[in-house]
């Protein structure tokens, strides 16, 4: 057998092939994988019914979140006091009979749900409205901005395009991303790895340039929940800076010159292709993000 | 300490986001839509309880694990042991290896076939799943998560993520490939 680091018995040759798949392995194991794929149509059959099979499960349909469902949760946010009682929640409780009921503070919403009323027969109750007293959207909002002032990294909520609350999500999650263990959920440089993930994840992928011999390679992608709407993200390295470019998919709409959205720290540069409307956010100077806009929409065409 | 309404903030931040993910878990931890709302309502007020606790790191995995415990003690509270019954899982793990498919299947069904497997078919071969292999197949396919995300969720080795994956999308497969 090849010497290549692989495991050689055929179940070990499996897990690989599964691994690969999802994106687990790194460059080297990958190419070797790959190889032994190449080399042998048993596997190459088991990695196609793989991805096949991803592929499917990532089109199921998903549960919807509705509003009024959300304007729940959020309001166990907004409601203040912090439960103390209930260390036990993070704790693994296989099988064990229920932790005393009454030990949840019976707040309203739950004393709701106790006596039996689902919250999905809820939602025959008087929505609220989109611009009413209460407003899970004004809220979230008010949590994001509230957010941003405190830490005082950014003021974008001084935009005035209707694009605001967009840009200003970009905005959080780039920033989210740089405070978290990793900035993207599929690592690959491999275009070919990220878009199918993209792909079966949300049903939707940019162009993904690799931009390698440019300075900007490509580093891996991740979903953004903006808006209540899953939105594909790639990521790519610039040195020492990360740049997060947000495609929102557009239906029909028109093409627009990229436009300087920064503010605070960040770059933020905004433009649209038609097919996506894209959102280019890094701690970069201004010039070098433009210099990347420029060669991405290049490469993408 | 943090305030109050940092707090509510870091509520907003960590768990709004997520709302979806955690109620597809639900959803294939419950076998429904309505029973994921309550669960993914309680997990909520558990992840309100304890965000002072939130030590950074991924939300997502942060707000599933919180969920899948709340499925968990929830199903125990709601339903009758039978239909609980989850069974050794060292056992199976143990069965798995003992007959998973640990030679490759020469006569697999072709990869289109798959792909064109019918939604309602393939909800019902996830429904039907051992739980063990159920909750890895969704955590990994459906909710997006690491294999190291997941033996943190589970506690098991990744050894073991990675052949219960392997095990689930091989029942699936031979289940959608027999159908007619």
């Amino acid at each position: 057998m090849s010497d290549d680091g692989l495991p050689n018995d055929a179940e070990g040759i499996r897990l690989m092939i599964h691994a690969l798949v999802d994106g687990e392995l790194d460059a080297a194991a990958a190419l070797a994988v790959e190889r032994r794929i190449a080399a042998d149509p048993a596997l190459a059959a088991e990695h196609a019914r793989i991805v096949a099979l991803q592929a499917a499960v990532g089109r199921l349909p998903r549960p919807d979140v509705s509003d009024a469902f959300r304007a729940r949760i959020a309001a166990l946010g907004a409601t203040g006091t912090a439960h103390s009682a209930q260390d036990e929640a993070l704790e693994p409780q296989w099988g064990k009979p229920s932790t005393r009921p009454d030990q949840i503070e019976a707040d309203q919403v739950h004393a709701t749900a106790r006596r039996g009323t689902r919250p999905s027969q809820m939602r025959t109750l008087p929505r609220a409205h989109r611009f009413g007293s209460f407003d899970w959207r004004a809220l979230a909002a008010s949590i994001v901005v509230t957010a941003v002032l405190a830490s005082g990294a950014t003021q974008w909520m001084m935009f005035d395009s209707a694009s605001d609350g967009f840009a200003a999500a970009v905005a959080s999650g780039h920033r989210r991303s740089l405070l978290a263990a990793s900035p993207i959920d599929i690592v690959s440089s491999d275009r070919h790895t990220v878009k199918p993930w993209l792909d079966a994840r949300i049903g939707v992928s940019p162009p993904a340039p690799d931009l390698a011999q440019d300075g900007y390679a490509l580093i891996g992608g991740r979903v953004e929940v903006i808006a209540d709407r899953p939105v594909p993200a790639l990521v790519y390295r610039h040195r020492e800076h990360l740049i997060t470019l947000v495609a929102e998919p557009q239906q029909g709409g028109g093409t627009a010159a990229p436009d300087d959205l920064s503010s605070g720290g960040f770059s933020l540069v905004h433009w649209s292709d038609g097919a996506f409307s894209y959102w280019a956010i890094s701690d970069m100077e201004r010039p070098e993000l433009d210099d990347f806009v420029a060669r991405f929409r290049k490469a993408a065409v | 300490m943090l305030s109050e309404k940092a707090l509510a903030e870091r509520f907003g931040e960590v768990v709004l986001p997520h709302l979806g993910d955690a109620l597809v878990l639900a959803r294939w931890l419950t076998g429904n839509a309505a029973d994921a709302e309550d669960v993914v309502q309680e997990a909520c007020v558990k992840a309100h309880a304890g965000i002072a606790r939130y030590a950074g790191g991924n939300a997502r995995a942060w707000l599933l694990t919180i969920v899948r415990n709340t499925a968990y003690t929830w199903m125990s509270r709601n339903r009758s042991r039978g239909i609980m019954a989850v069974g050794d899982l060292g056992d199976l793990d143990e069965m798995a290896a003992a007959h998973g498919p640990s030679l490759l299947d020469e006569n697999g069904p072709e990869a289109s076939l798959i792909a064109r497997a019918d939604t309602a078919a393939l909800e019902a071969a996830i429904a039907a799943l051992p739980q063990p292999f159920r909750e890895t197949l969704v955590l990994r396919d459906i909710n997006g998560l690491t294999y190291r995300e997941i033996s943190a969720m589970l506690g098991v080795a990744m050894g073991t993520v990675m052949s219960r994956l392997a095990r689930a999308r091989s029942l699936l497969m031979s289940e959608l490939g027999s159908a007619p």
